[in-house]
């Protein structure tokens, strides 16, 4: 049941760090010359989406523990 | 070390608990380590040029952080800069640690959530210092609703700023942890699949834990400057003033 959540966790946070990264090449393509600014912002938006699933990782075994 | 030779012991131990005594002894081999290379790059610096190529390589390194932390806090962010560098020099030497080592200060809870709460103490230092403590108290009710029945909205809206606000702390130092000893976790359970066939197999996820390195230290001090910019961007002119002034690229045509 853990490894099934582990999953699910790790299939959204890929998809939402896929589409930040997604959204940042393209941006990165029409606008070569802000590239460093959109690189920090993507970088703080990818710390957050990780955040998720290092949660998940953390949290699901105390929640799941007396299941 | 047991009897027979243990390869993942030498790579990296599954459990990598060391006592408190030990954790203490990484810790001071992170610091003698940090302070000996900026202590050797020192030396150079009276130089006319840098022949020293420590010196050389601190000298880009403060240019990095300085271009970081004026990028996001602004001009007025310059007086940041050495708290950031410690951060950052810490975290990615304890990191580079952590690739060598069973264990590092920044794979342990308690230095990593001792980290954050030294970040977060200060933003909230900062923003007291800035705006006085009742405007920084006001800045977590969020914007001034009109109708006195919508006050019940406002205390809901501090309640949960201020739970976020101790959240940050938990986020910082938990993202960090999880990065580095998951890590390890991981190399472990590398090393295990391979068995026997494939002893040094998790060599190849090591080569991108070294990414991971570097993207965690920006990422610690990246969030700092942030959370820092936010406490002192209020005023609506200063902060318009800091943008143009250093905005680095001027788009043509």
């Amino acid at each position: 049941m853990l490894g099934l959540g582990l999953g699910i966790a790790a299939l959204g946070c890929g998809i939402g760090m896929g589409l930040i990264g997604m959204g940042a090449m393209q941006g990165m393509s029409r606008q070569p010359e802000a590239i460093g600014r959109l690189q920090t912002v993507m970088l703080i938006a990818l710390a957050f989406v990780e955040l998720v699933f290092l949660l998940t990782m953390f949290l699901a075994p105390g929640t799941f523990a007396g299941k | 070390m047991g009897t027979s030779f243990n390869p993942n012991y030498l790579v990296f131990a599954e459990d990598t608990e060391p006592s408190f005594l030990g954790f203490w002894l990484y810790v001071i081999l992170l610091i003698v380590i940090v302070f000996g290379l900026l202590a050797y790059a020192k030396k150079g610096y009276g130089a006319r040029v840098f022949t020293n190529p420590f010196t050389a390589a601190s000298e880009q390194l403060y240019l990095f952080i300085e271009n970081m932390v004026v990028g996001v806090i602004g001009a007025h962010g310059r007086k940041y800069i050495p708290f950031i560098m410690t951060f950052w020099l810490m975290i990615f030497f304890g990191n580079m640690l952590a690739l060598f080592m069973p264990f590092s200060p920044t794979a342990d809870l308690s230095f990593n959530l001792g980290m954050a709460v030294i970040s977060i103490s200060y933003v909230q230092y900062e923003g007291v210092r800035q705006n006085g403590l009742f405007g920084h108290l006001s800045h977590f009710a969020g914007p001034k609703l009109g109708a006195w029945y919508l006050i019940p909205i406002t205390i809901l809206l501090f309640v949960i700023e201020v739970v976020s606000e101790l959240m940050k702390n938990v986020s910082l130092s938990l993202r960090l942890f999880g990065n580095i000893h998951g890590g390890h976790i991981a190399v472990a359970q590398m090393d295990k699949l391979g068995g026997a066939f494939l002893p040094f197999g998790s060599l190849v996820l090591v080569m991108i834990k070294l990414l991971t390195v570097i993207v965690q230290a920006m990422i610690f001090s990246i969030l700092t400057c942030v959370y820092i910019s936010l406490v002192t961007h209020h005023d609506e002119s200063h902060h318009e003033e800091a943008t143009h002034a250093l905005e680095p690229v001027h788009v043509t045509g």
